[in-house]
Parts: C-alpha cells; structure tokens; sequence
C-alpha cells in the first residue's frame, strides 16, 4: 500500500521537473537573442512582378515594352536588402539579404517592433559594404548566380529573356544591373508610402509590393531593346537603367 | 501498469537527454582547432587589413585549404586544380607557360600571377578586379577557360568525398560544405603564403653581405625600380602602364574596371620577388628572361601611349654592366625555403624514405 502514493509523487515529481527543465530551456533561448524584451509582430513582404498589367510568367509569355518592342522573360532575380519602417529604430531584420526569384521565391518575413507604420524604405540591391567583404552566405552565396567572377561585385537586378529587337546572339537580351564602386553605384534605395497600419500581436501583416517592369524601360530613361539588349558591366549603361528603378515600386496592398 | 508507465517515463527522459546531447556530434569527434598565428616578418608593413580577423587562421582551416588548391576534381574535367597553373617551384606562377592551359584546351588570357605575400595585395588579378582574398578563387574556377566548373556542382563533388566532410568538421565545427567555407579556407591557404626569406631579406636582416655585383645591383634598384616596386614588398601594388607595345595583345587592363580611358593599358605592378622562376613575364607573358625585362625598359618602352607612366618618359638607362649588376641583384629576391617549404605542397600525409639512401 505504501508505494502507491510514492509512485505518483515519483511521477509528479518527473513531470514536474521536465516541465521544468522545458521552462528554463524555453527562457533561456528567448532571452538569448533579444537582450531587451521588445514585442515583435512578423511583416511578410511579397513582390508582385508584373509587366503589361499582369503577374510576369517566365518563358512563356510576351510582353511589349512602351517602345513597340516585344519580349519574354526567362530569368527575373534583384535583391532587396536593408529594409526598415522608418518612424521605428528598433526593426530588426535578421537575415538583411533577400534575393526575390521570379522563379522560385517571391516573398520573406521580416520581424517588426509592434506599433504603426506609414512607410517602407529598402535598398534595390547589395550595399557596398558586403560587395568588398568577402565569402557571403544565405541571399549572397555566389551559387545564387548574382555575383560577377570576374570585377567583383553583386548582379543588383538580373533580368534576362528573348527579343526579335534584339541584335545580340539568339535575339537574346540580357539585363545584369550592379556596380557598386563610387561612381557606378546602383544600389538604389525605394521609399514607399502607405496608410498607416499597425503591425504586431494577432495583427500579422503582409504587403504587396509590385514591381512594374513597364516601368523599366520607360520612367527617367527610355530604353530600346534594339539599342541595348544587354548590359552586363557596371558602367553608363548600368547607371541609366537604374534610374528607373524608384519607378518601379509601388504599394499594390496592404492586409 | 504503473511500473510501466514509470519505465517509459525513465526512458523518455533519458532519451530526450541523450538526443540533445547526440544532436551536437556527428560521429567525427570534437571540434578542437588549432589557431595559427600569422606572423609579420619583422620592419614589413601591416596588411591594409587583416584578411584573417574573420576568417580565423588554424591549421585546420589552412590544411582544407591546402587540399582544396591542389585538387584537380574542382575543375570541370577533374584535371586541373589552382596548383596546375600556380606551381610552387614557380613562386606559384606557371613555370615557363606565357599562358596557362585551362579545361577543353583553352589558354588563359592572362599570365598566372605567382602567389605569396597576398595578405598584403588589396586588389587582386593583373587589373584588380577582385577586392577580396576570399572571393579571389571564384573567378579561376568558374571561367571557362581556366577550371570551367559551375559553383554549385563543384559543392556536390566535394559533398561526396568523406575526407572533406571530416576536413570541413574540424575546420569550421561541423561537416556543412558551403561556397563560404570553400573559399574561406582557399583564403586561409593562399594567405599564409609568405615569402620574406631570400638571400636580400638574409641581408637585410644582417645573416650574410651581399657580392660587390648584387650590391651595385641593390643600388642601381633603388634608383630606377623602387618607386614602383618598392621595398620590403616590391611591389606598390599600384595600376600603371609601363609602355609595352600594342602591336600584339590590346588588353585594356585597369580600364576593364573603372571605365576610365586615362587608366588604359594600367596593369598591377607585379612583385619583383622571385622573379627568377616567375618567368615569362609581364600580364601576357610576352617577355622570357629577366635581363630581356630589362632592355623593355632600357630601350623598348612605347613612349608615344599617353597613359604611361609620367616615371617612364624617358626609359630607364642603363648600361651593359648596370644591366648585368641589376639582373644579380634581381636574383637575390629568390626565396627558395619558400620554393621548396614542404607546408605549401600538395603534399602526401606518408612520407616515404628510404632507409640508407641519404647521401
């Protein structure tokens, strides 16, 4: 009769412990990597690529740019890199990198303080900085394809595919936007406006950005596949095409 | 039942225990490596920066290094490796190859540049293209005139070989082999590669004198080449054009990077340490002997290309005797410990010797 209420202290006891051992272990890792307890809510970030009004497939469909010229894309990639919500210090986005994949992956998370927000602001691009440091990972691996072997530095924005404009080998037209020494950069920062949203708690918020490629060959520069259909050293060329970036980000929503 | 439930409980303890504890090892021991600390060879300047601040040096990380420069399975057809083209009896140039051989029977377009003393080169290639040690490799291994493989492919062949799991695992903590890791330890390798023991560094450092000639030599240097080949380096590492003619190869050079015409035909100036199995020499090879290295610059500089360098205006004259004291002197730069330091090899973990045979 005795060890019958033992026995279940015993287990209580282990029970007990464990939940214990989770507790501490649950703690401990929460705290390691925030020093200061700060609330955090998630913003999923989505590019929507679109050209002639409609989300790009690659390969097979043909879109016609502001000069007449008709194109398919076969390759669509940019990094965004450096996001924050201005208003708030305290966003922190653990990874920085992101590599958008017209072919793979369109969307990330990116942790955000709790609070409102009216505005996002990144950078089209790869810093300098990372360009002159060395072996990357994550986003900035060279396997990703975006990074030149031969002048060091970051495709920015890769954006290749066919034209009967084009004069190139296999009407090809290739589009490799990066140069980050002074002079030829083109990372380009974006701001953003939107109305105010809060972010955080049970409120998890996903923005649409769109990324109109009308806008590419028409915004501040007028470009013509039959003049250049391919870019692919940081220089003039590059500089030129990359002041339309800003124009080719919009908000589409916000839910 | 109880005592059931009870066992189970025991179990499932000591189960979470052991999985969190087997979590951390992967069956190729502890990860203990071995820090190396990179010496400055005394009165050198410090590197501009220090390529190893985050890419911790240890034995661990230069030997992966070591085995990844001389593995020829990192090309596309598993023949070449960084060592094909970079031979340590040549100062880790080609030995007599103006051009060096890559993979489908391709020759480069430039001339293999020896490698040593690159922790202090910030700008690397003949045109300075690459801002990095660490990023340095990815150019040679992916062209397709030279190892001609692609980035991820060449990760999968170096996945399959177990002997690099267990090399990765005890350089960087565990058996994950990404390009930064590749790269890294090329960059560990590549970096230690010093060369500060020649019979002019055993001068300087008062260990022997140097003959009447290598003296007149060292003096006639200090006039006419060190303002661009400047000591203990020789080497300012600075882009200039030096007058080579432009009748044969139309390199643009340094342009290439900046887009600026003022910096056509500018070329790294290159180290003047062991020259003498460097050869041939210059970015394209085109010259075979030292003492011919000379005459370019005694008569053969192409004054008329107006992005020359202002020093080489007027050429640089020497007479015969000059020529020939400058030429002992450039000798004296060669660094044979370093030539033949068994550390940089390829290398064998067995070394074989027979017994009795020594001498």
């Amino acid at each position: 009769m005795r060890h019958k209420p033992d026995f279940k202290k015993q287990v209580r006891f282990f029970i007990t412990l464990e939940f214990a051992f989770l507790m501490v272990f649950c703690i401990t890792t929460a705290f390691s990597g925030n020093k200061i307890n700060v609330k955090t809510g998630t913003l999923k970030i989505n590019f929507l690529n679109t050209a002639n009004g409609k989300p790009v497939v690659l390969k097979d469909s043909v879109y016609t740019n502001p000069s007449g010229e008709q194109y398919n894309i076969t390759k669509l990639k940019y990094y965004i890199s450096n996001i924050s919500l201005p208003g708030n210090i305290s966003l922190t986005d653990p990874d920085n990198y992101h590599l958008i994949d017209a072919a793979r992956s369109t969307n990330f998370n990116i942790p955000v303080k709790e609070g409102k927000y009216k505005s996002i602001r990144f950078l089209i691009g790869v810093d300098s900085i990372r360009n002159c440091s060395g072996a990357q990972e994550g986003a900035l691996d060279p396997v990703n394809d975006m990074f030149w072997t031969w002048n060091t530095g970051y495709v920015m924005f890769k954006m290749e595919g066919n034209s009967s404009s084009s004069f190139s080998n296999k009407k090809r037209i290739e589009y490799h936007i990066g140069g980050y020494r002074f002079g030829n950069n083109v990372a380009t920062v974006i701001n953003l406006d939107f109305d105010e949203k809060e972010i955080g708690g049970n409120n998890p918020v996903e923005i649409f950005i769109e990324m109109n490629l009308d806008k590419y060959w028409a915004s501040v520069n007028n470009l013509k596949i039959s003049e250049t259909p391919v870019c692919t050293l940081p220089g003039d060329l590059a500089k030129k095409i990359a002041a339309n970036f800003p124009a080719l980000f919009s908000i589409n929503s916000i839910k | 039942m109880k005592l059931r439930v009870s066992i189970s409980l025991v179990f499932f303890i000591v189960l979470s225990f052991f999985l969190i504890s087997a979590s951390k090892d992967d069956g190729y021991g502890a990860y203990a490596p071995d820090p190396i600390d990179f010496k400055i060879p005394p009165g050198w300047p410090k590197p501009p920066r220090n390529i190893f601040t985050k890419n911790k040096l240890t034995e661990q990380g230069f030997q992966l290094g070591r085995k990844l420069f001389h593995d020829g399975n990192l090309s596309k057809d598993g023949n070449i490796s960084c060592g094909s083209c970079h031979q340590q009896f040549a100062a880790f140039a080609t030995y007599d190859h103006g051009l060096s051989h890559g993979v489908n029977n391709t020759f480069s377009t430039r001339n293999a540049p020896a490698l040593f003393n690159l922790a202090w080169m910030k700008e690397l290639h003949w045109d300075g293209a690459i801002n990095h040690i660490e990023i340095q490799p990815l150019s040679p291994l992916t062209s397709a005139n030279e190892m001609g493989e692609h980035l991820d492919t060449l990760i999968e062949k170096i996945k399959k070989d177990t002997a690099y799991q267990r090399m990765f695992k005890s350089a960087f903590g565990d058996k994950a082999i990404t390009s930064q890791r590749i790269l890294k330890a090329l960059a560990q390798f590549t970096g230690s590669l010093v060369s500060a023991n020649s019979k002019y560094d055993k001068m300087k450092r008062g260990e022997i004198t140097f003959t009447p000639y290598e003296q007149r030599g060292y003096n006639l240097y200090k006039v006419n080449c060190a303002s661009c080949h400047a000591e203990p380096l020789f080497t300012d590492y600075t882009f200039r054009n030096n007058g080579l003619s432009l009748d044969t190869v139309n390199d643009l050079g340094r342009y290439m990077i900046t887009q600026d015409p003022a910096d056509s035909f500018k070329f790294k100036v290159p180290s003047l340490r062991n020259i003498q199995v460097t050869f041939p020499y210059m970015h394209d090879g085109r010259i075979y002997s030292v003492p011919q290295v000379i005459d370019h610059y005694i008569s053969k500089i192409d004054i008329s290309q107006s992005s020359l360098d202002p020093l080489l205006k007027k050429r640089i004259p020497l007479n015969s005797q000059q020529k020939t004291d400058l030429t002992y002197f450039l000798y004296t730069l060669t660094d044979s410990s370093f030539l033949k330091n068994p550390r940089y090899g390829e290398g064998n973990s067995l070394q074989f010797r027979l017994q009795g045979s020594d001498h």
